[in-house]
């Protein structure tokens, strides 16, 4: 169970110049050397993860992506696939040379089923090219990660956002597949049927596999009924913990609230000064969505307006036209650049941690004393209806010291949460940075990561020196 | 190679934890397969029981279930029924409502056996709830995959993969699962329909915020239950009409355990039971049978008759996005899951061989890597 994993190495230059030959005449203009191209395709929106391909190719097929992945294979070059580039953990990073495989040319909306709730996409969708192209049919796509990412991305990543609570995450939510294996086959799994292929759940075994078991090439997605009726709300509290504690109490409610985020004071601060916020005070802060129909809606929100006055919350203010509402989630969604705007010049990074919803408040509280203590400035922001909550971790680039405690502190946020029986990555990834809370979070299970990886890619071509330790 | 994820062994599950690793090592050098038993409910399922009967009766019990954290921990081997009336006690409920089909069955088979019932296109499937399991591999090793929280991105989803693998994988000895509050109000109305009519409608209120959280289809018959928030299930229930009826809860029952007259009927013929996925807008077919339709239309039950052809069934079910699976029937039979495309069929059994070196965990209960 413990051999090494293939092709962990940069590939012998003989043969990955073969490759690059054999898949220039193939692919004409679509093969790129250019080093601004190349250098564009070897970083997320992580943290100094750069690391660039020695090539990359714009496939339009899942046939073409076969015939890069063979080529590839036959010469044990490392294939990376790439959606738009916004994943946090440097998944992105081609740490070992190789081909970066970008998607974004397969991006067609291949069917829409309105009676049957699903569509079929190409892996270089995104998500709000998909809800455009929803319009006018009464569905919608409901997960969002913050960034305006590829469904192929999300995929792989498994990603959520803040509609998990009510709608799930890519897990729930992706029907079926289209992966181009490791050694070029094209394979399908899943289907339109609710449980709809015989045999191992392979669907769910490629969603979260963040590119290191085959390449997603198209999904087929769960869609939902645009609600009836929607309205936003929002309620600041005294302090962090009794926010924290109205979330718990909701959750264990099961008021079907669709969004709750939580802002710290902090946060709200970078908030109200980036997305010009008014009539809002420096308060930790929580944003509630509520779907449904007029009726359902009405009876969640006064439940949970309840629950806000017993935790010393504020005003509750509403939002119902569709305007304000979209300000207030636009400023939720930007509040990663807000926070960057409160220390110009610093670098950020956020940490993912997820915990049982019991835990949510003891995390978050001592987390916010370990920040006190590094003297960092550290705004807090959470799904916090799942259990999960971010740190933004801002440091100065030039301050070696500073940046050496802001990866103590993230990886003490890390091993918190696996302590409090949480994990360290809620909804970020793997990547290349929490490899080593993996080890910790998993034991000995992490050999089975590794033969999983050794069954599905066993030259270890694929997105290699990600999501499993070596 | 010892290791035994986070619990203090005090239990007497945990001395039949050992033993279960221990009978696997052994099964494992002696080349013998092992037959993962629960309450042996569902034997009736998969293709063959073959090898020594491995109990799982004695890893039981509710480890940890606190009702706020909306999560259970129980051992494989507890029954159904104890962790459901546990959690009724608490307002809670397993939302997949795992049928039963007899008395006895174990949370450890339903996990394995990846069965759901009448709530499942609504509130999620057994794998949709599960957060975290414990295996016993085909080398004897007790792993934890997954844990308690509801989003885990932490690696491969190892957990959810025992999830209708029919223990091939590895012996599952606990699994955390989620918990989701009973419903406030529930309601059941029924329509005097064509099976054609009845699988237009439910996909029409499919597609609405209706708080619909099961269908049933059966000979002319359909009946929605509504479930939610009081005023929610009154509006649905106000706006789409339909004839209330009585002892609602023993009917959705009887659908769940197949006691509903359609299965005993079935049962009662010399031919198979087929369950057929498909996507639910999937017309009604004359398969050569009588057909219950569940799940909004995604899941169509067929109680086959010397007319059913099953080339043709199994045609069908691919053409309209599924699978078919021969699921009862009075003998065990080679065949009874749909066959897998080469490619895949290598994956799997890539991966059997990853968990169960040996090929001794319910060898011949699949038959996906024969």
């Amino acid at each position: 169970m413990n051999a090494p994993i293939a092709g962990s190495r940069r590939p012998a230059p003989e043969a990955l110049a073969s490759v690059l030959g054999e898949l220039s005449s193939r692919f004409g203009e679509r093969f790129v050397v250019n080093a601004t191209i190349r250098e564009q395709h070897g970083r997320g929106e992580g943290l100094a993860d750069l690391a660039a391909p020695d090539a990359v190719v714009f496939p339009e097929t899942s046939d073409e992506v076969a015939t890069i992945v063979k080529a590839c294979a036959a010469a044990r070059v490392p294939v990376i696939p790439f959606g738009i580039g916004t994943s946090l953990e440097g998944h992105v990073a081609a740490i070992h040379g190789g081909v970066c495989v970008d998607l974004s040319r397969m991006a067609k909306v291949l069917e829409i089923n309105a009676d049957d709730l699903d569509c079929r996409v190409q892996a270089g969708v995104s998500r709000e090219q998909l809800n455009a192209e929803l319009k006018g049919t009464g569905l919608f796509f409901p997960i969002d990660p913050g960034a305006n990412a590829t469904i192929g991305g999300m995929a792989a990543t498994r990603a959520s956002g803040t509609n998990a609570v009510r709608y799930g995450t890519m897990r729930e939510n992706v029907l079926g597949l289209t992966v181009v294996t490791a050694d070029g086959r094209i394979i399908t799994t899943g289907g339109r049927a609710r449980k709809s292929a015989a045999g191992y759940d392979l669907t769910r075994l490629f969603v979260g596999s963040e590119g290191t078991l085959g390449v997603i090439t198209e999904i087929r997605l769960k869609l939902y009924g645009v609600p009836e009726a929607i309205s936003a709300a929002v309620a600041q509290f005294a302090d962090l913990e009794s926010a924290v504690r109205a979330v718990i109490v909701a959750m264990q409610m099961s008021i079907p609230v669709a969004r709750i985020e939580l802002l710290d004071a902090l946060q709200m601060d970078a908030c109200i000064r980036y997305s010009k916020l008014d009539g809002y005070e420096i308060k930790p802060t929580l944003f509630f969505e509520f779907h449904g129909t007029d009726a359902g809606v009405a009876e969640q929100a006064g439940l949970m307006q309840q629950i806000v006055a017993d935790h010393g919350g504020g005003s509750f203010r509403w939002a119902t036209a569709t305007e304000e509402r979209t300000r207030l989630w636009k400023a939720r969604h930007n509040a990663y650049y807000a926070a960057l705007a409160l220390k110009p010049g610093c670098f950020g990074f956020s940490t993912d941690a997820c915990v049982p919803i019991s835990r949510l408040a003891q995390c978050v509280m001592e987390t916010r004393a370990d920040v006190e203590s590094t003297g960092l400035t550290c705004p807090i922001v959470g799904h916090v209806g799942d259990g999960n909550f971010h740190l933004l971790v801002l440091f100065d680039p030039k301050d070696a010291a500073e940046r050496a405690r802001a990866e103590g502190l993230a990886e003490r946020v890390s091993l918190r949460a696996i302590r409090l029986g949480g994990t360290c990555t809620g909804e970020h990834g793997v990547g290349v940075h929490k490899l080593g809370a993996l080890v910790a979070e998993h034991g000995e299970a992490v050999d089975y990561l590794r033969a999983i990886k050794r069954a599905f890619d066993p030259l270890g071509i694929m997105n290699p020196g990600k999501t499993v330790p070596e | 190679m010892t290791h035994d994820p986070g619990s203090a062994r005090t239990t007497p599950s945990d001395a039949a934890i050992d033993a279960i690793r221990d009978a696997v090592v052994r099964a494992g050098e002696a080349r013998t397969p092992l037959r993962i038993v629960g309450g042996g409910t569902k034997d009736f399922y998969g293709e063959s029981l073959e090898g020594r009967p491995l109990d799982l009766r004695g890893v039981a019990g509710i480890v940890d279930y606190d009702p706020t954290e909306l999560v259970i921990v129980a051992r494989a081997g507890t029954p159904i029924d104890e962790v459901e009336r546990t959690m009724a006690a608490a307002g809670q409920m397993l939302a997949f409502e795992p049928p039963r089909f007899a008395p006895g069955g174990t949370l450890g088979g339903a996990v394995a056996a990846g069965l759901s019932g009448p709530r499942r296109p609504y509130a999620g499937a057994v794998r949709d709830l599960v957060l975290g399991a414990k295996i016993v591999d085909g080398r004897g090793r007790h792993l934890a995959f997954g844990g308690r929280v509801m989003k885990n991105v932490a690696g491969f989803d190892l957990s959810r993969l025992m999830c209708g693998a029919m223990g091939t994988l590895g012996v599952v000895t606990e699994v955390s699962l989620k918990c989701l509050p009973r419903p406030k109000a529930e309601e059941t109305r029924v329509w005097e329909l064509s099976s054609d009519e009845a699988i237009r409608r439910v996909n029409e209120w499919g597609g609405q915020p209706l708080p619909i959280s099961a269908t049933c289809w059966h000979h002319g018959t359909l009946a929605v239950r509504f479930s939610g928030a009081a005023s929610a299930v009154a509006s649905a229930v106000g706006r789409l009409g339909g004839a209330p009826v009585p002892h609602a809860d023993a009917f959705w029952e009887s659908v769940r355990d197949h006691v509903h007259t359609f299965f005993h009927a079935a049962m009662r013929g010399a031919h198979p039971l087929w369950r057929l996925s498909v996507k639910s807008t999937a017309p009604h077919a004359d398969l050569g049978g009588e057909q219950l339709i569940e799940w909004g239309g995604a899941l169509r039950w067929l109680a086959a008759t010397p007319r059913t052809d099953v080339a043709k069934l199994r045609a069908w079910a691919v053409a309209q996005g599924g699978h078919a699976t021969m699921f009862r029937a009075d003998e065990l039979l080679a065949g009874s899951f749909h066959p897998l495309p080469p490619v895949i069929g290598a994956l799997h059994r890539r991966l059997k061989a990853a968990f169960d070196p040996h090929t001794i965990l319910n060898p011949g209960r699949t038959g996906w890597y024969a």
